[in-house]
């Protein structure tokens, strides 16, 4: 409520243009960084006693969970139980054994991912019959845990900064070669232009994941590599924009008076040409983003990429893919927010380009 | 037009080589050599088997002995099964995946064509509603499904829930065992196969030739006939890439469906660091795609007249 007392009408009306699919991609990327903070678990902690735990908003152990911790302690100690009364956050249990239980015979027990260290309340026999508080651990798994018993929430949001992250610089490698060469082959024009272009179209039709996949094998599975990689095969489409810009722009009148009080070429590209052209290509950018996150999971997915315990959408996925009998939240969870960051992208993607279709400087639209 | 044609074979052959060299000299950068091993071999035998696969050759040397040896057909062997040449994988690889995007690339025609000529015909009609949506709807899930989403769900689905296909495998070609894998490769290619044919179909059906047809009262079949030859262009034109995306598609379907293709060689010899597969992998997948792109360019030229006048004048 308070923003339309801050915002002027005209601002008000902006903000309600901003269309869902922005809204959408800051609330994902909001969760990856700032998520993993709050679910309360480390995204590499792998709890053994809940491999394979379905999605749920109650706390675990529940009831049954509980009896069975309690029944395995009891079986630990060599006890038969002779009550156990739970009471929320704890289980209140009487033991009675032929051994002596003991603070030394507790302390040397396992530790549990459903129960804490339980304390004697009271002891008696000998320490045969004693009375035991036993304190349950609250863990919440809203999107269950993964097949070595990792909470998949956090994996999920801590793959999304990976996937986010690499999509956002490989991104940029490819804007940087891709706005260098083609300002560059726009400007010069004539033959440069008609060679870099042909060069362009000829590459093109290469499979290209082919040699992303080769560098990475190389040189190693690491980080900055897969981001380089990519950015270093996703470069065409944004050369040719920038070209068509450039090529619309050069024959602008402040261009020309630029030319004329003997402005260099480089420095008219970059003070001249590439701002004016900066809002198709952020538009494209925009595009090219899920293209080069889709890239990312894809090798990821493959084992090729990030490598454990790190993951990336891709590797939840097909971590997925392996469980999929039994633990379809594996596959699930993470696919929503890989598709849901994909649709988003592309929709927001579109969106700028209709808007920057109207103020458009002729772009050109020759068939690939 | 045979000038045209012969500057496009040797754009091509060019790029081969480029893609060749780039490929030969990758992989000799890569660090540690195909007969590192954790016990060191002896300084004899490593010398003997460095000259066994000339690897004491100047660098050029090695290259123009590997050009030699790509030119009458031999990839050499494979590092990882040591009872295989690279050849013999190949032989026994290359017919499944070609079979599997051919059936795609004819599935994603057919489908996608369709749904585009009927999504393209405008009007307030049922049909014409449902044609224009399902368009959308291809379009959609082709962005937010990727192939290794839906390969597995489909697994779940036909084969383990309802058990009327096959998981995985590949039986010698089944059809059972190729629904899936061709279905999975083929839906990508639908969305953007049908999205091409509705706006070129819906461009050329607004234009004046198309226009004095209707005013004839020609039947509408006869009216698409004319359309479709002027708006299957832009279809004909991705075919290049599409090929390209087939072939990077079948990395996934092959690795997931189990199937013994030149995908799942490429990513096995990937992760085994079987350097002579890889390469191997890659020559053939580049040739069979600026191959296929050869072959498009010059089906455009003879089914595009304009084309062939303008590179005449």
């Amino acid at each position: 409520m308070s923003r339309f007392i801050l915002l002027s009408p005209a601002r008000a009306a902006l903000w309600r243009r901003i269309p869902a699919s922005a809204m959408l991609l800051v609330l994902i990327a909001l969760a990856c960084i700032f998520g993993p903070l709050f679910t309360s678990h480390p995204f590499d902690r792998v709890y053994p006693d809940y491999v394979l735990a379905p999605p749920s908003l109650e706390p675990s152990p529940n009831a049954s969970e509980a009896r069975d911790a309690v029944e395995e302690l009891a079986a630990r100690l060599g006890a038969k139980i002779v009550s156990m009364d739970s009471t929320g956050d704890s289980v209140a249990a009487k033991f009675s054994s032929d051994r002596t239980i003991d603070a030394a015979a507790l302390a040397a027990l396992p530790r549990s991912d459903r129960i804490g260290p339980p304390r004697i309340n009271s002891s008696g026999d000998g320490g045969q019959n004693v009375g035991l508080n036993i304190p349950l651990l609250r863990t919440v798994f809203p999107f269950g845990a993964d097949a070595n018993g990792r909470d998949l929430l956090t994996r999920t949001l801590i793959a999304g900064r990976v996937s986010l992250a690499v999509g956002l610089l490989a991104s940029l490698v490819a804007l940087v070669i891709g706005v260098l060469y083609g300002a560059i082959a726009g400007y010069a024009g004539g033959a440069v232009d008609a060679l870099m272009m042909r060069i362009v179209e000829i590459i093109y039709a290469l499979p290209f994941i082919f040699f992303v996949i080769v560098l990475v094998m190389v040189f190693g599975r690491h980080f900055v590599l897969i981001f380089i990689a990519i950015g270093a095969v996703e470069w065409l489409d944004m050369a040719r924009i920038a070209r068509g810009q450039t090529l619309a722009l050069k024959e602008k009148d402040y261009v020309a008076a630029a030319r004329a009080l003997g402005a260099s070429p480089a420095a008219i590209i970059r003070r001249h040409i590439l701002p004016n052209a900066s809002g198709p290509i952020i538009a494209y950018l925009t595009l090219l983003l899920p293209r080069v996150i889709l890239l990312e999971s894809f090798i990821s997915f493959l084992g090729l990429g990030v490598q454990e315990p790190l993951a990336s959408w891709g590797v939840l996925i097909a971590d997925g893919a392996r469980n999929i009998q039994g633990a379809l939240h594996l596959l699930f969870f993470p696919a929503l927010f890989l598709g849901a960051t994909l649709g988003a992208l592309q929709s927001f993607g579109q969106y700028l380009q209709a808007i920057f279709a109207d103020a458009h400087v002729g772009l050109e639209s020759e068939p690939r | 037009m045979p000038q045209r044609a012969l500057a496009r074979i040797l754009a091509a052959a060019a790029t081969l080589f480029v893609v060749i060299a780039l490929s030969f000299f990758l992989m000799r950068l890569a660090p540690g050599g195909p007969f590192d091993s954790e016990r060191p071999l002896d300084p004899k035998i490593a010398e003997n088997l460095r000259r066994i696969y000339r690897l004491d050759l100047p660098l050029w040397r090695q290259f123009l002995f590997y050009l030699q040896s790509l030119a009458q057909g031999d990839f050499g062997p494979s590092l990882h099964w040591r009872d295989f040449s690279v050849n013999e994988l190949f032989a026994h690889a290359l017919p499944i995946s070609m079979r599997l995007g051919a059936e795609a690339l004819s599935v994603a025609l057919l489908v996608g064509g369709a749904l585009g000529a009927i999504g393209a015909s405008t009007g307030a009609g049922l049909r014409q509603k449902l044609g224009a949506f399902a368009v959308d709807a291809a379009a959609l899930i082709g962005v937010i499904l990727p192939a290794f989403v839906i390969a597995p769900l489909m697994q779940l689905l036909f084969g383990l829930t309802w058990r009327i296909l096959p998981v995985g495998g590949w039986e010698d070609g089944a059809w059972r065992n190729q629904i899936l894998p061709v279905a999975t490769l083929a839906l990508p290619q639908i969305a953007i196969v049908a999205r091409l044919m509705q706006t070129s179909l819906r461009d050329v059906l607004a234009e004046p030739h198309i226009r004095t047809l209707r005013a004839f009262g020609l039947p509408p079949r006869h009216i698409y006939a004319h359309a479709l030859r002027a708006a299957i262009l832009p279809t004909l034109s991705y075919l290049g890439l599409a090929a390209a995306n087939l072939l990077t598609g079948s990395v996934i379907v092959e690795t997931i469906f189990g199937i013994p293709g030149m995908g799942r060689y490429f990513v096995d010899g990937a992760i085994g660091r079987d350097y002579t597969l890889v390469m191997g992998t890659v020559v053939v997948v580049a040739a069979l795609v600026i191959a296929f792109n050869l072959l498009v360019d010059l089906a455009y030229a003879w089914l595009d007249p304009r084309i062939a006048e303008s590179a005449s004048r």
